[in-house]
Parts: C-alpha cells; structure tokens; sequence
C-alpha cells in the first residue's frame, strides 16, 4: 500500500502535487510571459496534463516533469504566437520611459518588491496580507484582530510607506 | 470626494488610496507627481504580487473542470457486463434527466418601467436594476460557476468569491470582489468600476478596469476613460439618471424605460452628443432638463410624444 501514497493517480495525492507547486509554477511561468493570465492558464493546463499522464509519472521526479510540461506548453504558445517575443522586445525597450497608463513591472522590481513584502514588520505583514491576499476589508480585519479600523489603517499605510522606502526610486 | 481627500489623516491616506477609497487624482495633489508614479507603479507590482500569491482553489476547481470535460470525450474500453449495467443505468438517468431538463432551472429577474430591483443572489452577492432590465441565471449551475446573463442597466456588488461573469449581448464581465455598474443596449455598452478590478471582454477585446476606470463602446467603437470624481454609487441608484458624452438615442431610451412612454424621432437627429441629467421621478420636470438644452421641442400626444425640432419665434 505505500506505493498508493505516491501514486498521482491518486486524487488525494494529485491534489497534495498541486498545493506543493502551482504557486511556484505559476511564478515560474509569469517570469517569461509578464502575463498572470498567462500564466494561470499554463498552470491549469499543466496539471491537466499530469493528471492524464498519471501513470506514466514517477512521484519523485515530479517537479522537475512539472517545470518541463509548463516549459513547453510556454514554448508552444510562443510558437504560436510570436507576438509574445515582439512583445517582450518592445517592453525592454520601452522601460526606461514608462507610460503611467500600461506599466510594464522588471523582474528586478517585483522580485524587490516580494521580498520587502515578506520582510515587512509582522504586524504590517498581517494587514497588508489579509487586505490584498485575503481580500478582507479594513472593518473585518479590525475585528478579526480585536484592533480599531484606524490602527489597520495605520498599518497599512506603514507597510506601504516601507514598501516605497525600501524600493527606493523607480 | 473633494472634502473627503481633505479628511484624510496623515496617517492611513495610503490605506484609503490602495483601497480606492481615495481616487488617485485626490491621492496625486497629496504626494505630488513624483511620488505619485512610485506608488502607482508599486500598487501595480502589489497587483501582480496578489495574481501570484492568492489561494489557488480556482484554479485546482478549474483542473478538475478541464479534466473532467476531457474524460467525457474520451472513449475507453468497457468490458461487456458493465456496458449492460450502464444501460440500464444510462436509461434510468435518461429518464431523469428528461424531467429535470423541462423543469426549468432559469432564475429571471425583470424590473418594469420606472422600477428599481434589488436582487439578492445566494452568494449574498447585490444587483440593483435600473428601470426596464432583465437579469436571469441558471439556478442548478449556480453552485458550479457564478455567472449572470444581464440586459439594461445594473450596479453589482459582487461577494468576495470566485471569479463572477456577467454575460451580456455586448461582451462578457469576469470580476472577483467588487462593484461596478454595466448599461448594455442595442449600440451602447458602458461598464464603470467602482472598487476592485473588473475584466471586460467584448468584442474580441479585453479591458481590465481598476476605481474610476470605464469602458463604453458606441456603435462599436471603443473607448476607455478615468472619471475624475466618482460618487460611491451610480447616479440613478438616487433617481436620478445622468449622461456623459452620451448620443441623445441613449438618453431617449433612458427616458422610455423610466417612464414607460414613446417618442417619435423621425425629425430630429438623434445621434447628436448629450450631457446632463434628468430626474427619475417626473416626467415633466425631465423632459424639460433633456430637450430644452438641447433645443429641441416636444409635443405630449398621449402616450407618445413628438420631437421636433425648435424654431425660434422672433
């Protein structure tokens, strides 16, 4: 039976694969496209893909079979659709002169930017978490945290007035 | 929303900005240009950190979707037993299915002329229609996919949840949480987002609006703008009905859904540019503020009223 852990045929366990790697993949796949639609439908498709490939995967090799999948299904859009290198082209070109109604974000600037986030005082960290990630409003968050409305408010703007601090001019 | 940037303590204005409860002109006097592109530029990087970041249970409710669309097309090889019992099987779902599928399982929500409607959807999710409009969605598809099929006028407050689609005549709008106000006639279309982000896919064109942002498309020509000030709900919501930039065709329908009357058109233009307002509530009072800017007459015939165009008497 301790092959049914790692078989991905299993529902269970074809659902564990997704949890351990969909973000990263996703992260993955959104560095070369610049597009988190992209991107989201590259993962759906990737794990489709797994999923009708179940028998053929083997358990321990799955990530680095996840990255090729995703790879490919990348590659095949852009054979596809050669506008996504133009597109591409043109943005590194056109970063140094930013237009205030289509902003096209570096990598260097998002990767800065997730790490400010993640290293934001835990108080911060929180608020700004449950506003942008979770959704919540600032009254729902004030009750979750048994905080007044003001002091989330506080937060955030603190967590944002170090998020513009630490990136610095851009 | 002038008075409200001035109340703005010193304190949280970024709070209230990242979540457009300031609008970003009011945020741009505050901080000056400079500062106002950083921060726009670092709410955009926030923007694709949440894509990144957020729960991905769409998207696994997504894969099994996929997989299970693709299960139903694929062909297996079934022993010989099971295809009997499948049969049998099959013809009791059948029979069913038959019975379910005349049921109806539409859900129709249509608010008369002059009426306002507020419905209130299972997922605790509120539409208010405008006069004269028609909201309908499939009651048995409801728990799988949140999706609506509008025509008039509608302001949504969308629940927080997965993704919520309104399908129209004139293009289809995918959100999360949010609110936002679509008018979809014949050839006119216009969605204006409130809070949160709306996609606007019409046409073979995606729009993605943020606070303040709209789109409209008249007769098929596409347009984006930021609204300087945007009041917390659409004007008509208050009974009042009010244009920008709008052809006169527009306010004129606008006119008959509220009012339930007629106008005969034939001898003005129509395609002519309006701007302003009119009262909800008295007919008589609104066909003044509409026609007399515009110079043009109208005769009350019953139910149907003349316009015609003014000539001055000397």
């Amino acid at each position: 039976m301790g092959n049914e852990l790692k078989n991905v045929c299993n529902e269970v366990v074809f659902e564990s694969v997704f949890n351990n790697h969909a973000k990263d993949i996703k992260r993955f796949i959104f560095s070369k496209t610049r597009d988190t639609d992209l991107a989201e439908d590259i993962v759906q498709d990737t794990f489709v893909k797994i999923w009708e490939d179940c028998e053929k995967v083997v358990y321990d090799t799955i990530k680095s079979y996840l990255y090729t999948i995703a790879n490919n299904l990348f590659l095949n859009i852009v054979k596809h659709n050669k506008v996504v290198d133009n597109h591409q082209q043109g943005y590194k070109k056109d970063s140094t002169n930013e237009s205030p109604e289509f902003l096209l974000l570096e990598e260097e600037f998002l990767i800065k930017l997730e790490k400010t986030i993640e290293n934001l005082p835990e108080t911060q960290r929180e608020v700004f978490l449950l506003n942008r990630i979770e959704k919540m409003k600032y009254k729902d968050i004030a009750e979750k945290l048994g905080i007044s409305v003001k002091a989330v408010e506080k937060r955030m703007h603190g967590a944002l007035l170090v998020l513009r601090e630490k990136i610095g001019d851009v | 929303m002038d008075m409200k940037a001035t109340n703005h303590d010193n304190d949280t204005f970024l709070a209230q900005w990242i979540e457009g409860e300031l609008s970003d002109a009011d945020f741009k006097k505050l901080v000056g240009d400079k500062e106002f592109s950083a921060y726009k530029k670092i709410r955009a990087g926030i923007d694709v950190y949440e894509q990144l970041q957020k729960p991905l249970d769409t998207t696994y409710t997504k894969v099994k979707e996929k997989i299970k669309r693709k299960k139903s097309t694929k062909t297996k090889i079934i022993p010989l037993y099971a295809k009997i019992a499948i049969a049998i099987a099959a013809s009791i779902v059948l029979f069913f299915s038959a019975t379910i599928f005349f049921k109806t399982n539409t859900v129709a929500y249509a608010s008369n002329f002059g009426e306002q409607k507020s419905v209130l959807l299972q997922d605790g999710s509120e539409v208010l229609l405008n006069a004269k409009s028609l909201l309908k969605y499939n009651k048995k598809d409801w728990k799988y996919k949140r999706e609506v099929f509008l025509d008039g006028e509608a302001f949504f407050k969308v629940t927080k949840g997965s993704t919520f689609k309104v399908v129209t005549n004139n293009g289809s709008i995918t959100v999360l949480g949010t609110q936002f106000n679509i008018n979809t006639n014949p050839d006119f279309f216009e969605v204006v987002c409130y809070q949160g982000k709306v996609k606007v896919h019409s046409n073979n064109k995606d729009f993605i609006l943020t606070p303040n942002l709209s789109v409209r498309s008249t007769n098929g020509v596409f347009e984006e703008e930021t609204l300087e000030s945007l009041p917390p709900n659409p004007s008509w919501v208050n009974g009042e009905s009010s244009f920008r930039r709008v052809p006169l065709k527009q306010v004129i329908l606008a006119l008959e859904k509220q009012f339930n009357i007629k106008f005969d058109t034939s001898k003005i233009d129509d395609s002519i540019i309006f701007t302003g307002s009119f009262d909800n509530t008295n007919l008589n009072v609104a066909l003044a503020s509409v026609f007399e800017t515009v110079n043009i007459k109208y005769t009350i015939l019953d139910k149907k009223i003349l316009l015609s165009k003014e000539f001055n008497e000397i």
